[in-house]
């Protein structure tokens, strides 16, 4: 690919994922909130493959767009948190500025502490050498992850992200189950 | 000019978790606060992905750690969620205010 190419399709991707986002921020409807957020996932996705990353891309828009994503959707339109007109009750200018404030001191600080000596050690690194053939695809990621599971951290860590999931199935069910009392309670 | 490089990239990460930090700060609806944490999140995965393009190229150890972090994703926006549906079904109301007080006044 050109390298004018590559440029330009970055500065697509990046526009259009700030834009996004910061609609996603900004906009009064939850569920347009949500529908630009899913949105949103395609110019990252864009920049996954852009970076070689093909795999992860595939992953954003599959996996995050479309199961994570659509559990928001689910559950936003099952309580519906808009009751008037879109509105959020009580979204006053205050509260605006607070927030507005409190990004700018965060973005101080962050400009100040944190920025300067990521950046330094990032720059220090060599660049990287990248052009092997089918990187960022499935196998070489599989090979990575899977090669030699008896020795291999990586095998053991990915399994234990399914235990985590486990967990917190197990922690959904027990938070929304109806307990007995509210049942004879209220119904 | 190159655009596209590791400065720009993690600079377009940090204005993503800015923008999240003030969508957490400034909405009201829990469930738009944990939208925004998505959106601070989406900051992370694109400065592990670009990371590992531009410095690291020998092996997908960035992809790696974005798997990790759309587990843990997963995980938080269930309990989260679910957490929110209790909170729904006990006051009616997911405004920060209303949940405050951790059980202190039942409605």
């Amino acid at each position: 690919m050109p390298p004018q190419l590559i440029d330009i399709l970055f500065a697509l991707a990046a526009i259009g994922l700030l834009g996004l986002s910061a609609a996603v921020v900004l906009i009064r409807n939850p569920v347009r909130s949500t529908l630009l957020l899913i949105l949103s996932f395609l110019p990252t996705a864009l920049l996954y493959i852009l970076m070689q990353a093909p795999f992860v891309g595939i992953l954003q828009i599959l996996v995050y767009g479309g199961a994570i994503m659509m559990l928001f959707t689910f559950v936003i339109m099952m309580i519906n948190p808009a009751p008037k007109g879109g509105e959020i009750p009580g979204e006053d200018a205050k509260i605006r500025w607070k927030g507005l404030v409190s990004t700018l001191v965060l973005l101080a600080v962050a400009g100040i502490i944190v920025i300067p000596p990521v950046y330094h050690a990032a720059m220090a690194l060599p660049p990287a050498a990248v052009g092997k053939p089918g990187f960022g695809g499935i196998a070489s990621l599989a090979e990575l992850i899977f090669r030699d599971p008896a020795n291999n951290p990586l095998t053991v860590s990915f399994e234990l992200i399914s235990f985590l999931i486990l967990v917190g199935i197990i922690a959904a069910l027990n938070f929304s189950r109806r307990r007995r009392s509210d049942i004879s309670g209220d119904a | 000019m190159p655009l596209f490089n590791l400065a720009n990239c993690l600079a377009l990460a940090l204005l993503l978790v800015l923008i999240g930090g003030f969508g957490v700060l400034r909405r009201r609806s829990l469930l738009l606060v944990l939208l925004s944490v998505e959106v601070m999140l989406n900051g992370v995965n694109i400065a592990l992905i670009a990371f590992n393009y531009f410095r690291w190229g020998q092996s997908e150890s960035g992809h790696y750690l974005y798997m990790l972090s759309i587990g843990v994703a997963a995980v938080e926006a269930a309990v989260g969620l679910s957490m929110v549906i209790v909170l729904f079904r006990n006051y009616r109301d997911i405004t920060r205010e209303r949940i405050s007080m951790l059980g202190e006044t039942r409605e």
